[in-house]
């Protein structure tokens, strides 16, 4: 990392995939080698416009390039969407932490997620793939608003479901053209039986409307606060624990997450506001 | 380290200023600010009897500077060597709260310190405390006790001169010219001054005094109507948190320069409607109310809890500053009394 804690380095988009409706993934080289936790945050710069933070959904093992999936939901995120190839951005980071992946070894990980919350997922997952015999199983289950909004399409229908020990189940909110899976919110599609609670971590990425019902789902099959790992979305902005904007109660996002288990946080009324 | 004494204040200011800049108070109407000494000009050289209105953290931590550019060279900025006269014991206590949020953490923050680096403390004693001040429900005193290179204490025939750092005590050994002994009797002088200040400000804040800790009223008042309340007053300028000399919410946006991008950092603050904002348009604190509590949890609760310190020093500029008549101690008070009330309740049942 740079001495300079707000500097960032020079990168460029060199390729950009459009996954739904209003997600793209950019693809991103930045001049430096890049390293990263996977469940680690960055900063990304468009210079002169301003920046946001975005947890890469490439795998931590990629230090030269790094895909970053984003949703147009703002100033940034919409001048990003307007953006071609070949334009120059910086990025900062990595920063918080990651997933605490070593403490999942044995168990059963059991991952919920929905919308643009399955960028932070996918690096996870791959990463968690790479070393699948360290695990029990992954059980996935994923939502989207409709067929369309699913992103990572391809590898989500295809050969992430040919994998030993992992088991994906997905669903849309409200159904569309060609959809034979289920239809409901994600929360419809998470069983008590997925997996065995007592030997199981489970990890949720989504809308915060989507993670509160989830976590208070996953709460009534028995798991315990302290398994359950929630990437904490707020206004990140330094990334250092200094500018104040992403407080969390005590908690600073940007430093001492983005991954909270509910454990950490369930004190703080209001958490998913 | 030395204690010595010096007849006039002219004769330190000018030796300081002849190494680096110096910025000193100046009194505008019933206030002080800070200005920069000029030797050559026959000003009026003003020993400040209480904190100057505006907070040391705007010598440290600029209300906007440019935090990184690209290309990086372009941000290279030399930061120099400069002093400042008349920060008071809340002034000093400001800083090393900064000091821990800024400096003494796993990231730094490269600005900061090279101001921090830069700065030539020259702090003095308190006098005449305002209506408005309450260091000493914070175990504060009217007089510094350390994080200072020199320390005045005004007594009849000059001022006693203390070196606090070994900073201050070169600067005492290479003018030795300018100071004296200091003369019998100024030593026993100023303690009796600092006593009267601290009986003044005892007085001053009899009617504040809590007898709970004030984490814990703050820390069980979360569902209190008071901040609700206590809102209703408030217009939103934003002058409590501009003031405090604690408060260090930033805020990073980009620009386009002539032949760099800039990253700038400006100074934030929590009570603003769009802070905690995200994309998307969600905000977890869309009612004052919860903004101005969030403010107060933040002091009393939360950053005692990460660094072992209240994110207050009792200087009282909130109230000076505030438009809408709003004091601390007040709510302080509400928030102490609604609990009682509470457990007294409680406790009948």
């Amino acid at each position: 990392m740079s001495e300079n804690p707000y500097q960032p380095i020079n990168a460029e988009i060199v390729d950009i995939i459009d996954e739904s409706p209003t997600i793209k993934t950019f693809v991103i080289v930045p001049e430096n080698e890049f390293k990263f936790e996977t469940g680690q945050f960055v900063e990304l710069t468009l210079p002169g416009e301003g920046e946001a933070p975005f947890t890469p959904s490439s795998s931590p093992k990629q230090t030269d390039r790094m895909d970053i999936s984003i949703m147009k939901a703002g100033r940034i995120t919409g001048m990003l969407h307007e953006c071609q190839k070949g334009q120059k951005v910086g990025v900062r980071g990595p920063y918080g932490n990651g997933y605490p992946i070593d403490e999942f070894i044995g168990k059963e990980v059991y991952i919920v997620g929905g919308g643009v919350g399955l960028a932070p997922i996918r690096s996870l997952f791959l990463t968690l793939i790479d070393r699948i015999k360290d695990f029990k199983s992954v059980v996935c289950r994923f939502g989207a608003r409709t067929p369309e909004d699913l992103i990572y399409k391809e590898t989500l229908f295809g050969e992430w479901q040919r994998i030993d020990g992992v088991d994906v189940k997905l669903t849309v909110d409200s159904v569309g053209n060609g959809w034979s899976g289920n239809v409901g919110v994600v929360t419809t599609i998470i069983k008590a039986d997925d997996v065995n609670v007592k030997n199981a971590v489970v990890v949720i990425c989504g809308p915060p409307i989507m993670m509160k019902f989830a976590t208070k789902q996953v709460l009534e099959y028995g798991f315990r606060p302290q398994d359950i790992y929630l990437s904490m979305e707020k206004n990140m902005s330094c990334g250092i624990g200094k500018c104040g904007h992403c407080m969390i109660g005590k908690y600073y996002v940007c430093k001492d997450g983005p991954v909270f288990t509910y454990e950490q946080i369930r004190q703080y009324p209001n958490i998913w506001d | 380290m030395e204690t010595v004494f010096i007849s006039e204040l002219r004769l330190l200011f000018d030796a300081i200023a002849g190494e680096m800049t110096l910025y000193v108070p100046k009194k505008s109407g019933e206030y002080y600010s800070f200005t920069e000494y000029d030797p050559s000009e026959e000003t009026e050289t003003e020993f400040n009897n209480i904190r100057v209105s505006s907070p040391a953290k705007e010598f440290l931590f600029p209300m906007v500077e440019l935090a990184a550019a690209f290309p990086e060279t372009s941000s290279e900025q030399e930061i120099r060597p400069f002093g400042v006269f008349g920060l008071k014991n809340c002034d000093l206590r400001s800083i090393k709260i900064l000091d821990r949020v800024f400096k003494e953490e796993e990231f730094l923050d490269p600005s900061y310190v090279a101001h921090r680096e830069n700065m030539f403390i020259i702090s003095a004693d308190c006098y005449d405390p305002a209506e408005t001040c309450f260091c000493n429900l914070f175990e504060g005193q009217p007089f510094a006790e350390e994080g200072f290179d020199l320390n005045l204490s005004k007594v009849k025939e000059g001022f006693i001169v203390e070196a606090g750092s070994e900073k201050g005590n070169k600067f005492i050994q290479e003018h030795k010219q300018l100071f004296g002994d200091v003369p019998s009797g100024a030593m026993a002088e100023c303690d009796e001054n600092r006593k009267r200040a601290r009986e003044q400000l005892d007085e001053i804040n009899a009617e504040y005094m809590l007898d709970t800790p004030i984490k814990e009223i703050v820390e069980n008042s979360y569902d209190s109507e008071v901040f609700d309340i206590e809102a209703k007053d408030c217009v939103e300028c934003q002058a409590c948190t501009r003031v405090c000399p604690t408060c260090h919410c930033f805020y990073l946006y980009d620009t386009k320069q002539k032949d760099y991008f800039g990253k700038m950092k400006m100074w934030d603050s929590c009570m603003r409607c769009d802070y905690a904002t995200v994309a998307g348009g969600e905000n977890p604190r869309k009612i004052l109310g919860d903004r101005s509590r969030h403010r107060l949890m933040h002091k009393f609760v939360y950053f005692l809890e990460r660094y072992g310190i209240e994110m207050c020093v009792g200087c009282g500029r909130c109230i000076e500053g505030c438009a809408g008549g709003s004091e601390v101690r007040q709510l302080l008070k509400k928030l102490n009394e609604e609990l009682k009330g509470k457990k007294e309740a409680k406790a009948a049942r």
